[in-house]
This record gives C-alpha cells, sequence and structure tokens, in this order.
C-alpha cells in the first residue's frame, strides 16, 4: 500500500471516528430520559411551562401553584370556588378570639409525607416563615401587603394569629399560606419540598418531567391515581395534540383553535380582561376621554367574534361568585357616536385627543390578544384618537403594569388581564383601584375612602359595599374599558373523570381526577 | 495540523472576549428583572434587597468586573428564576441540542450527497429537475409550519408518531425532519452545483480515458473536489442549527439549550442567559475550527502558509 493511500484510509477513518465519538460524547442524555410506555396508574399532565420551583410560598404563582397546592403541600383552611365558602383542612375550626386575633384548631392524626407528624408548631412555622421572613414570598405581597402577623403555637393543636389592625378576612388570607414542617429552611426558598398532600414529589427531571407518587400516609381519602406525571409544551396546539393522540390525560392552558375539538372542555376561570387607563397625562387625564374609550370598545363583538363565545362581557373586575361582584351592574352600551361627541367636546375643551396613546399589551397573554388590540384599536381611531399599538413580552409590559412606571412613559393604555383567586373584592380594588395599589392607573383620594371603608366590613354588608363600588367607579373614575369574564379551556382524556373549575387554572387538585366510569376497574 | 489548530484556537479568542462582554451589556438592555420575582406589592425596602442581592445596585462596570471574575473562575453565577448554578442548567440542555444538531447534519450531508450526485450524474434529467423542485421548496419550507403540520399529519391523524417529547427513538423523527429540511434543501443544490462543474473538469475526462468506473469517478475524482463548497455551506448551516433549533425544542419540548435561552430571555434571568450564550459561543468556535481543520486536510494550500 503506497503512503498516500494509508494517508487517505488514515483521513477517512480519522473522519468517522470524528463524527462517531461527537455522537457518542453528546451523551445520552436524551435518550436516556425514556421510561416506558404508557402506565393506566398514571394521570399524565401537559402544562404550558417547567414550574420555576415548587417553593409552597410561592404558590400564588400559577405556574407553580397548579401544581403545589393542594397536591404535594395543603393549607389550614381552603375556599370552595363553587360555593366560595371556606372549608376545613388542616385547621377544623377558626373563629375570632379577639379584634386582631383569630385562633386555628390544628387537625390531628395528620403527617408530613416524611413521616413527621404534623402540629401547630408547624402550622405556626408556615405562616411565620411565608409572611414575615425575609424570603420575599410571592404569596405574601399578592395576599398579606406589608401587614405582618404575629404567629405563635400556645400548644400542639392550637394557632392564634394576631393582626396590627382588625382584618375580618384573615382566614380567607390564610388559605393561600401551603404549610410545610417547620424543618424547612427559612434562609432559602426550597424547590421541592415536603408536605401533607395526597401527592409527593417522585423524581423530578429538570427540563423534561416532574412526577409525584401518592402519599400513602395521607391523612384524607386516597386519590384514583397512584402517581402523577407533568410535561410542559409551549405550543397549545401540541398540547392538544397530545391528549387528542393519548400522550396526556390533561392539556392546560388552550385556545379555542389548538385543536382539542371534543375533548377540550371550557371553563370560567376567574381571570378579567380590561383597558386600564393610566389617568396621568392628556389626554387620558380627562374622563370624557375615559369615558369615551368605554364608549367605543365592543366587548360584545370581541367576545364573539375573536373569543368564539368562550367569555361574557364585562362589566366591572371581577366575574360572579367573588364577594362584592354587582350582578346589576348593565355592560357599558357600544355607542361610538357618542364616544365621538366626548372626544369632540373635549377637545373644544382644549384636551390635546390628537396626543399619541400607547396601548400596550403582552404577548400570548390570551388567545387572540394581538387579533383583540388591533380591533380595539381600530374602535379607538375612529372616534378621533390616537392609538399606537406595542407588544411586550411579560417583563417590559410589567413595567407598565405595576407600578411605578417608567419615566417619561406618556399617556398610556395597558390592555390586562386580573384574576381574583381569593374569591374577595378586597384583592382587586386594593390592587387596582386604590392610587397607592401596585397596579393602579388612576384613582381618587374619595374613591380610596370609600375603598377603605368597604375594606372593613363584613357579611352582607361587605358585599352591598363592594357591589356599590364598582357601580360608582365608572362614573366617578372610569379607569377601565372592561372587556371580558375569560374562560379557560383544557384538553381531557376519555379515560378520566374530572369537572374543571374557576379555581382550576391556579390549583388542579389532582385528588378530584377520577378514573372515568367506562374506564373503571381496580387501578389500584 | 496542531500548528493550524493553535493558530485558529488564538483568533478564535477575541471574538469570543466579545461576544461574552456583548451578551452582558445587551442582557441588561433588555430591562429590570424585578417586577418578574418580586411580589406585585413589593416594598421599596424588598427592591433594594433584592437588587443588592444579585447584585444590581452595582455599577455596570463593577458587575461586569464580577461577571468577568466569575467566568475566569468557572462560576457563571446562580439562577435568579430556579436557584439552580447557571453553568448546570447550560450544560445539563447542552448536549440534548449538541445531540440533534449533530444527527440532523450527519442525515443532511448524507442525502444531501446521495441526491445531488444523483441528479449531477445526469443533468437536465427528470431526476435532476425532481430533486431541483424538492431540493428548493424544502429550502423554502417555515420550520414552525413543517413542525405543527407534522404533528397533526403523523401524530394526530395518522397515528405513525409521538407528537413530542423524549421518550422513544421514534420521537426523534418529527423534530430531525424539521430541522433537517432546510439544510437538505441547501446542501442538496450546492452538492449538485458543484458535482455539475467537477463532472465536466478535465482531470473527470482523463481519469474517464483511464477507464475508471462511473461510480469511482463520482466518489473518488469528482466529490472530492466538490466537496470544499459544500463543507463550507454545512458548517453554516451546522452553526445554525446549534444555535437555532428554538422553535424545534419550543415545539416538541426538546429539553435543549435553545429553549434554555429563550426562557431565560423572557424571564431575565441573566446569569442562565448568559451561561448559555458563552458554552454556544465556544461550541460554535468549536465547530468552526473542525471545519478548518476539515479543509486543511482536503487541502494542503490551506494547512500551511504560503511559501514566498
Amino acid at each position: 500500500m503506497s503512503p498516500a493511500v494509508r494517508t487517505t484510509r488514515r483521513r477517512q477513518v480519522l473522519a468517522a471516528a470524528l463524527a462517531g465519538i461527537t455522537v457518542a460524547a453528546t451523551g445520552c442524555t436524551v435518550a436516556n430520559s425514556r421510561h416506558g410506555g404508557y402506565d393506566v396508574n398514571t394521570l399524565r399532565i401537559v402544562l404550558q411551562e417547567e414550574p420555576p420551583t415548587l417553593e409552597p410560598c410561592e404558590s400564588s404563582l400559577t405556574s407553580t401553584g397548579v401544581v403545589v397546592r393542594s397536591n404535594i403541600t395543603e393549607p389550614l383552611v381552603e375556599r370552595d370556588p363553587k360555593s366560595g365558602d371556606l372549608q376545613p383542612l388542616l385547621s377544623t375550626g377558626w373563629r375570632q378570639t379577639a379584634p386582631t386575633e383569630w385562633t386555628f384548631d390544628i387537625r390531628k392524626g395528620v403527617t408530613f409525607s416524611n413521616g413527621a407528624p404534623f402540629t401547630a408548631q408547624d402550622a405556626a412555622f408556615s405562616i411565620d416563615r411565608a409572611v414575615n421572613s425575609d424570603l420575599q414570598c410571592n404569596v405574601d405581597g399578592y395576599v398579606f401587603g406589608d401587614e405582618k402577623l404575629k404567629v405563635a403555637a400556645p400548644n400542639d393543636t392550637t394557632v392564634t394569629v394576631r393582626t396590627e389592625k382588625p382584618d375580618p378576612i384573615l382566614p380567607l388570607r390564610i388559605s393561600f399560606v401551603e404549610i410545610v414542617p417547620r424543618t424547612t429552611s427559612t434562609t432559602a426558598k426550597v424547590r421541592e419540598p415536603i408536605g401533607t398532600g395526597p401527592y409527593a414529589i417522585d423524581d423530578w427531571e429538570y427540563g423534561q418531567k416532574l412526577r409525584l407518587k401518592r402519599n400513602d400516609t395521607y391523612w384524607g381519602k386516597k386519590p384514583a391515581f397512584a402517581r402523577a406525571e407533568y410535561q410542559w409544551r409551549s405550543e397549545g396546539s401540541v398540547r392538544a395534540a397530545m391528549v387528542v393522540n393519548d400522550e396526556a390525560d390533561i392539556g392546560t392552558l388552550l385556545g379555542p383553535e389548538d385543536g382539542a375539538g371534543e375533548l377540550g372542555v371550557a371553563f370560567p376561570n376567574n381571570e378579567t380582561t380590561a383597558l386600564r387607563i393610566t389617568g396621568a397625562e392628556a389626554p387620558l387625564n380627562d374622563i370624557r376621554v375615559r369615558q369615551a374609550i368605554n364608549y367605543a370598545v365592543n366587548r360584545t363583538g370581541i367576545v364573539k367574534a375573536l373569543f368564539r363565545g368562550m367569555g361574557e362581557p364585562a362589566a366591572q373586575l371581577i366575574p360572579e361568585g367573588v364577594v362584592g361582584h354587582n350582578s346589576n351592574l348593565q355592560l357599558w352600551p357600544h355607542d361610538p357616536e357618542k364616544a365621538k361627541q366626548l372626544v369632540d367636546e373635549a377637545r373644544a375643551a382644549g384636551v390635546p385627543v390628537d396626543k399619541q396613546i400607547r396601548l400596550i399589551g403582552r404577548t400570548a397573554q390570551f388567545p387572540k390578544i394581538t387579533e383583540t388590540v388591533e380591533v380595539i384599536q381600530n374602535e379607538l381611531t375612529e372616534i378621533g384618537l390616537n392609538v399606537k399599538i406595542e407588544m411586550m413580552d411579560t417583563a417590559g409590559q410589567l413595567q407598565y403594569q405595576l407600578r411605578p412606571f417608567p419615566d417619561n412613559s406618556g399617556p398610556f393604555i395597558a390592555l390586562i388581564m386580573h384574576g381574583n383567586q381569593a374569591g374577595d373584592a378586597a384583592f382587586s380594588v386594593e390592587q387596582y383601584m386604590r392610587t397607592d395599589g401596585a397596579q393602579n392607573g388612576y384613582g381618587t383620594a374619595t374613591f380610596d375612602r370609600t375603598i377603605d371603608a368597604a375594606g372593613e366590613l363584613t357579611g352582607q354588608q361587605r358585599q352591598d359595599a363592594y357591589a356599590k363600588l364598582f357601580a360608582d367607579e365608572p362614573n366617578e373614575v372610569a379607569q377601565f374599558a372592561y372587556i371580558a369574564h375569560m374562560n379557560g379551556v383544557l384538553a381531557k382524556s376519555a379515560r378520566v373523570d374530572y369537572q374543571p373549575n374557576s379555581a382550576t387554572g391556579d390549583e388542579m387538585r389532582l385528588a378530584d381526577m377520577t378514573f372515568a366510569s367506562a374506564d373503571r376497574t381496580d387501578k389500584q | 495540523m496542531f500548528s493550524f489548530v493553535r493558530r485558529r484556537m488564538y483568533t478564535s479568542a477575541l471574538p469570543l472576549i466579545i461576544v461574552l462582554l456583548g451578551v452582558f451589556l445587551l442582557a441588561r438592555l433588555t430591562g429590570d428583572p424585578t417586577n418578574l420575582y418580586l411580589p406585585e406589592s413589593a416594598t421599596p425596602e424588598q427592591r433594594e434587597a433584592f437588587a443588592a442581592k444579585n447584585g444590581f445596585d452595582q455599577t455596570l462596570l463593577t458587575q461586569m468586573a464580577d461577571y468577568l471574575k466569575g467566568v475566569l473562575h468557572l462560576d457563571f453565577g446562580t439562577s435568579m428564576r430556579t436557584g439552580e448554578s447557571a453553568s448546570a442548567m447550560a450544560l445539563r440542555a447542552f448536549p440534548a441540542t449538541l445531540q440533534l444538531a449533530v444527527t440532523t447534519m450527519l442525515l443532511a450531508i448524507v442525502l444531501a450527497v446521495i441526491i445531488g450526485c444523483w441528479a449531477a450524474y445526469r443533468p437536465n434529467s427528470l431526476a435532476d429537475r425532481l430533486s431541483s423542485l424538492l431540493s428548493m421548496t424544502a429550502a423554502s419550507i417555515p420550520d414552525f409550519w413543517f413542525a405543527i403540520t407534522g404533528v397533526w399529519l403523523f401524530a394526530v391523524l395518522l397515528g405513525w408518531l409521538p407528537t413530542s417529547g423524549v421518550d422513544s427513538g421514534l420521537s426523534w423523527i418529527l423534530p430531525i425532519a424539521t430541522l433537517m429540511i432546510r439544510p437538505l434543501g441547501v446542501l442538496t443544490q450546492v452538492v449538485r452545483g458543484a458535482m455539475v462543474s467537477a463532472l465536466s473538469a478535465p482531470y473527470v475526462r482523463l481519469a474517464r480515458s483511464k477507464g475508471a468506473s462511473d461510480f469511482r469517478v463520482v466518489t473518488h475524482h469528482a466529490l472530492r473536489n466538490a466537496a470544499a463548497p459544500a463543507l463550507t455551506v454545512a458548517g453554516d448551516l451546522a452553526v445554525g442549527l446549534i444555535n437555532g433549533a428554538v422553535v424545534v425544542e419550543a415545539i416538541f419540548g426538546w429539553p435543549g439549550i435553545g429553549k434554555l435561552m429563550i426562557d431565560a430571555i423572557l424571564q431575565r434571568d441573566f446569569a442562565v442567559l448568559q451561561a448559555a450564550v458563552l458554552l454556544t459561543a465556544v461550541s460554535i468556535f468549536a465547530l468552526n475550527i473542525i471545519i478548518d481543520a476539515c479543509y486543511a486536510l482536503l487541502d494542503a494550500r490551506v494547512r500551511e502558509p504560503a511559501q514566498v
């Protein structure tokens, strides 16, 4: 063999070896991840995104709460999404024992999934950790604001919680605190928590799958499925296809056009969309212009044509079922002529209605958002306003949703979607309608006093006060042009019985999912 | 050869530093991550504490110096989103992308060589025109559309393949087909063009006149000379695959580095973004060195500087 031929051969061998080594060296990370076929005892759920963490004190974040809440960890009390009433869970009863103190009785015989007994000390620790620690828990900001609590466990079965001022809905707030063992870190958040829930974490392959297994020490009724497996796909059509193709049992956060077909289930999801008008600058600082925007928006047409009827045109920030909802409120009429007349009046009074207004939306916040924004821009242009659309990602849009807004923002309208998970109007109006609320675009001191007064009431008086507040806001402030109370869609396999409800988007209880009657063989 | 590779490594160092600094600065131009990570009603004190914890209260220059110091110690920081080491997240995601890209590219090259040679062997024949039409179509199809259509056709309607995921060998088919379609189209055209030129060159006529078989003429004489332009294009396409598998990874739930980068951008997770981009950049530079080395193997003029 000549040297030239030998060199050529060497090069060919070298090239082949290089290719082989490259494939092998990339590792078998992906290939090794297979776990066999379909197990009938495993509930397969496909989410839109991987939970960033399963830290229980972050459970007010949708992507975390939908996995953690009432599956891995549980609160002392829980809100029934249908009736709105509080139900006992890890607490068997609660009462107001002083104007600023509530006492909770702790359920006996409960253990954490690691075998440790659950006591009042764990409950006190969990509340203190979520609300008073330096962990910057999301539940702290969303539910408790700046409020600090004094929590004590005088014995193994009693917890007392003291507030700085009387808080008639403290048990409702406490329903957001997930209970963890007192051995949990108070200086760092945990990604994989221990809880008392019907399931415990089995295995989390970051980036690929999260598996839960039934908690055999669970104090309540044994859930139907022995295991649950979460995956995540960002495309709604792929999530729908996975359920249609029997690769998943539940697919969440779908749009009407994602292709779930007969397996799609629509449900009211407690979210309300609205234009939040920031009234700091002209021309939006003129109430005639803000009311004109309300007359211009054809909310009925948007729901019918764009949302395909999946939702209800909205007249207020909260949907039916939330304390404070005003069922007598009528939709703001769609009257472009009246809107033009108001804009003309404002122009005649010297308001610079031609000044450009930014209409800010968040990309992919809900199905058809781009079309919704375009329709609204067109409607506002037709009444004589100068509107420019700006679609942003979440971080960008949040700069205009949360105070303090960026300097020199100019007049802008933010398209928002608000979900009241708590079932009480206080959680909406304090954020959106008080002038110092984190998501407020415009308010008045007089209206703030009305909000404060409503928040101190209880029972029917509270309901009536908030209902009146929603009726008065369009005439006194007109910060919002409501669009719709939204519907969610999930895809559900025929082998699973599950009825989604208004809380499903935030808290999807695996224990509520059972084998469909036709499929009810003994799978245990 | 070793000195050639060493020279290429030295010349790659400066662009790598530019990438390092560029991603650091550009990431910070995308806005403040505080709103994404703190509760809606976070107090100014909580915001200050968050900024201090993540170093955002320092000047940009100090932040950059800290970052570079960390890089020198192979410490890329911690993800704000997950609390995990950023380098661990990037290193975990990278093999999945590399595996997909390498498999795709090898398949694309093999198929393009076969189809391109076949078409060039009989120019203007039906086979040639058919391959030209198909390769141009393949090069023009948007990958997003192809992926979604593929899911509905092969997974939902026909039930032949899984929609997504990484659970079985069948799961690879749709992602690879989606990633491969454009490189295959482009490479086929390049190979065909280069082979048509090569097959009409004098040295091929000489080989034929010496009695070489058609197969030997194509594989040993023409293809070797046609390989250089194909290699150039394949290199560019391979870089694009490593860098741009984002759509495929997002649609098929492939746990790769493209998806990780997109998530990091959307979440303003600077440490993860920086680690992922740096890892990708290093691999692209490595790939370029490999491509150059292949050139050098094919052509001695590239291997050694010109002697005057």
